[in-house]
């Protein structure tokens, strides 16, 4: 198979990734990095055991019914792939899963390394079968080294990841965003390797490969310049609260309580540097000033020069005075029109409510046909003018398209199937 | 066994970079770490922010910050003055000759340069180009000024880091930098796939704000179908106990965490099957989940009379997972980190020897180099201008003079 030269489809492809199918076998490594294949086009079917996929146990549930239909972080993460069950420790499990590796394009799974050979799913025996395939094996720490078998959830690749040393405060040390960030990092990152893969594909001749990706490395691309400031400067940053971190110090504050919640603004709101006069005219045009209001602080909000903590409490003292008696949303509508650059604090029911994303048209409801009821999923995550990103569906049910992938794909009969089925392979 | 060298990814493939900060360099770095030929467009009439945010390697100067480095390996440099009459011309004529255009100027800069994706593909037909503001080309916020750090806000990451009653910190960091650039790389590299395949060229309006939700999908589904706010909860977790982060007698931190009942099982083994741990409340996740507050009292007092790597070893043995919170110095020192070749030495022209960030995945063939150090300003006007560009001595002398090139 050559890909060298375009061949231009008769059809005009639904998404950028259209025409490619993709095996996923992951776990939460994974799952979201395969939908968003998806979402891009390519045909992705998630392999489960009979009993159904572990995430599934993951909550939140819909109506906190606890089943394995009703896993709203199974739905988020799977929404718009089709599910076969297929028990991979038989070894009819694993000829079948062979068989639908000589169709496809790229597998994902997260086994802990080690664990896949024996399963006859290592990449030299899928390569073998399929030269063309891409297996993608998302996993803790990646392929090789001395912590490859360590377990390791979201908080632990946190850790090991680098990132929780610079969350947090010093009063109580590093915390961890409540939900999960080293796998959607991990996720994300993957989606970027396996795209990188497939189109290195095209170019070489329709020659697959292995990506080898780590949750650890992926997290500690998260570490902000906290790496390059231990390299030149022999500085740890640490997890600075609410003020920001510089250099091993803890900086000016950005988070301020208004009358609704909270709101974010760099600096001293805006008050230091090019936006500095503005800000200050602003507070004055409602009397809020004070001593800002004299050309000396003036001119010296205009430099950048670091301030004595005395003037800092000034200025946090008169931004924190005019922002409790505010609402949000007012003040960074303002904030903005004279040029500084603020943000809300938004709560998640803040976010689906927001007007930006209401105008941008960016939520999707989707049909839940099992419960007649529609939800709102979030929309595009990037927005292609030829082959626009697309939500597939909800999520699928265990082994939902058993009859559509084994009969109508592999070509296996309906007697064939009645006896995997009887045999617990599927 | 020997065969022929497999060509990089993003050979032959020339990306203009206009972008700014963290995102849009991110993004494109991949591109450059796989083989692209990456030009960054600056002018030193406008440096761009991070040239002028440290840390400084050797005085600081825009050519000196390791911050603007580490986004920017493998990429070479141009200047143009855009404000000049003349620039706008000179940069069209670039990417003419080139294959992607990568920027994230307020939404409308293009446009008044006369660079939107309509003019541009009159001379590039089949360009892939892709705009990275913060919120998007349309909307009433479309406009709105601002990094990382307040987006994060936005996006919800302050409101769910931090201590329940205590204030929104968020991440420490300009969170959404670290997150976003690896959904515009894949929505860039799936386009220029689409582009190997039929020939056609797009364009992508990516708003840093939208993609930044997806790495929050079952919070955001958590109120959309239950109506359920979610908030903070410091280190715990509603479905682990325990779920949390412990200071060890040497003042370093770990985390430990029990997902499953068979992690517990270890768990108690590796801290002694204390009686505590035997309690009726204890033996049922969904009950175990309720004594959280004694358990992190108990798991406190166990993990102060041990060193951090006591406690990492203990659990290691006992397959619990258990990781030291690791400070930037000791990242670099992870022997995991070091096996797996994470981070890369490259010697800059002014800077020396620094350290930059490799991608997290592998590539069993084609894998990604970081093939140089980020480029001075203008750093290669004179090859891409003569050699790419055919000017001959006397116009590139001309441009210079006339401070196109600035």
């Amino acid at each position: 198979m050559v890909m060298n030269n375009p061949d231009i489809a008769t059809n005009p492809l639904d998404g950028a990734l259209a025409g490619y199918r993709v095996l996923d076998l992951s776990d939460e490594k994974g799952m979201l990095c395969a939908r968003l294949l998806g979402e891009m086009g390519a045909e992705v079917i998630k392999v489960e055991p009979r009993m159904g996929d572990n995430a599934r146990k993951r909550g939140p549930f819909y109506r906190d019914q606890q089943n394995s239909e009703h896993s709203l972080f199974w739905w988020a993460m799977n929404a718009g792939k089709y599910s076969i069950t297929c028990e991979l420790n038989s070894n009819d499990g694993k000829a079948l899963l062979h068989r639908l590796v000589e169709q496809s394009d790229v597998l994902i799974e997260t086994n802990v390394p080690g664990g896949l050979r024996e399963k006859g799913l290592d990449y030299r025996t899928l390569s073998r079968i399929n030269p063309s395939i891409i297996v993608a094996s998302i996993t803790n720490f990646g392929k090789t080294g001395p912590y490859r078998k360590l377990p390791a959830d979201d908080i632990v690749a946190s850790a090991l990841g680098g990132h929780m040393y610079l969350n947090g405060d010093p009063k109580h040390g590093p915390v961890r965003t409540t939900v999960q960030q080293a796998w959607a990092q991990v996720n994300a990152q993957a989606a970027v390797g396996i795209s990188i893969a497939l189109y290195a594909r095209g170019l070489n001749g329709g020659l697959g490969q292995q990506v080898d990706v780590s949750m650890q490395e992926a997290m500690s691309n998260a570490m902000d310049n906290a790496q390059q400031t231990w390299d030149i400067l022999k500085i740890n940053n640490y997890g600075p609260g609410i003020g920001r971190m510089r250099e091993g110090q803890i900086g000016a504050r950005y988070i301020y309580e208004t009358s609704d919640g909270w709101v974010a603004c760099l600096g001293y709101g805006g008050l230091v540097g090019v936006t500095a006069d503005s800000i200050v005219d602003w507070f004055d045009e409602s009397g809020e000033a004070s001593v800002l209001n004299s050309p000396t602080w003036r001119k010296r909000l205009s430099m950048m020069d670091a301030f004595t903590e005395a003037e800092q409490n000034i200025l946090e003292e008169i931004v924190a005075g005019f922002c409790r008696k505010r609402r949000k949303d007012d003040l960074v509508a303002e904030a903005q029109k004279r040029g500084a650059g603020w943000a809300p604090v938004y709560d998640p029911r803040e976010i689906v409510e927001s007007v930006q994303l209401n105008e941008r048209d960016y939520w999707i409801r989707v049909y839940h046909d099992d419960l007649g009821e529609s939800f709102f999923y979030p929309g595009p995550p990037f927005r292609l003018s030829e082959t626009p990103w697309r939500q597939r569906g909800r999520a699928p049910f265990i082994g939902e398209h058993n009859d559509s992938v084994y009969l109508d794909l592999l070509g296996l009969s309906s007697e064939e199937l009645r006896k995997l089925h009887r045999r617990m392979i599927i | 066994m020997s065969q022929e060298p497999l060509r990089k990814p993003f050979s032959g493939l020339r990306v203009i970079d206009l972008a700014w900060v963290g995102v849009g360099p991110t993004a494109s770095k991949y591109l450059a770490d796989h083989g692209a030929e990456v030009i960054r467009v600056e002018s030193a009439t406008r440096p761009e922010t991070l040239r002028r945010v440290g840390p400084f390697a050797n005085g600081q100067d825009i050519n000196n910050s390791g911050y603007y480095a580490n986004f920017n390996s493998s990429k070479y440099g141009v200047s143009i003055n855009l404000k000049h009459p003349k620039g706008p011309q000179i940069l069209k004529r670039l990417i003419a000759v080139s294959d992607v255009v990568t920027e994230s100027f307020t939404p409308g800069t293009m446009e008044k340069l006369g660079l939107s994706y309509k003019e541009l593909q009159k001379v590039c037909p089949d360009l892939v180009m892709i705009s990275m503001p913060l919120y998007g080309q349309t909307g009433p916020w479309s406009n709105y000024a601002g990094y990382g750090h307040v987006l994060q806000a936005a996006a919800g990451f302050n409101h769910l880091t931090g201590w329940p009653d205590e204030e929104p910190i968020g991440t420490g960091i300009a969170y959404t930098d670290f997150l976003v650039p690896h959904f515009a790389a894949f929505a860039l590299i799936a386009a220029l796939d689409y582009r190997r395949r039929t020939g056609k060229g797009q364009y992508i309006d990516f708003s840093q704000f939208e993609a930044a939700i997806h790495a929050l999908g079952p919070t955001i589904l958590d109120w959309t179908v239950n109506g359920h706010n979610q908030k903070r909860m410091g280190n715990r977790d509603s479905e682990s106990a325990p779920h949390g982060c412990y200071q060890c007698k040497d003042g370093e931190f770990v985390v430990i965490s029990c997902f499953t009942e068979e992690e517990w099982v270890k768990f108690r083994a590796a801290i002694g099957r204390p009686d505590w741990s035997d309690l009726e409340r204890m033996r049922r996740k969904w009950s175990r989940l309720g004594e959280q507050d004694e358990i992190d009292r108990h798991l406190s007092y166990w993990c102060e009379e041990r060193t951090s790597k006591q406690v990492f070893s203990i659990m290691k043995r006992f397959e619990v997972p258990c990781g030291i919170v690791k400070s930037p110095e000791e990242m670099q020192k992870d022997p995991q980190m070091r096996h797996r070749g994470h981070y890369w030495k490259l010697e800059h022209p002014t800077m020396g020897i620094r350290t930059y960030d490799g991608p997290a995945f592998r590539l069993s063939k084609t894998p990604g180099e970081l093939t140089k150090a980020s480029p001075l300003i203008g750093e290669d006007n004179e090859r891409i201008f003569t050699q790419v560009l055919g000017f001959d001595e006397e116009e590139y002398n001309e441009l210079l003079i006339d401070g196109v090139l600035e």
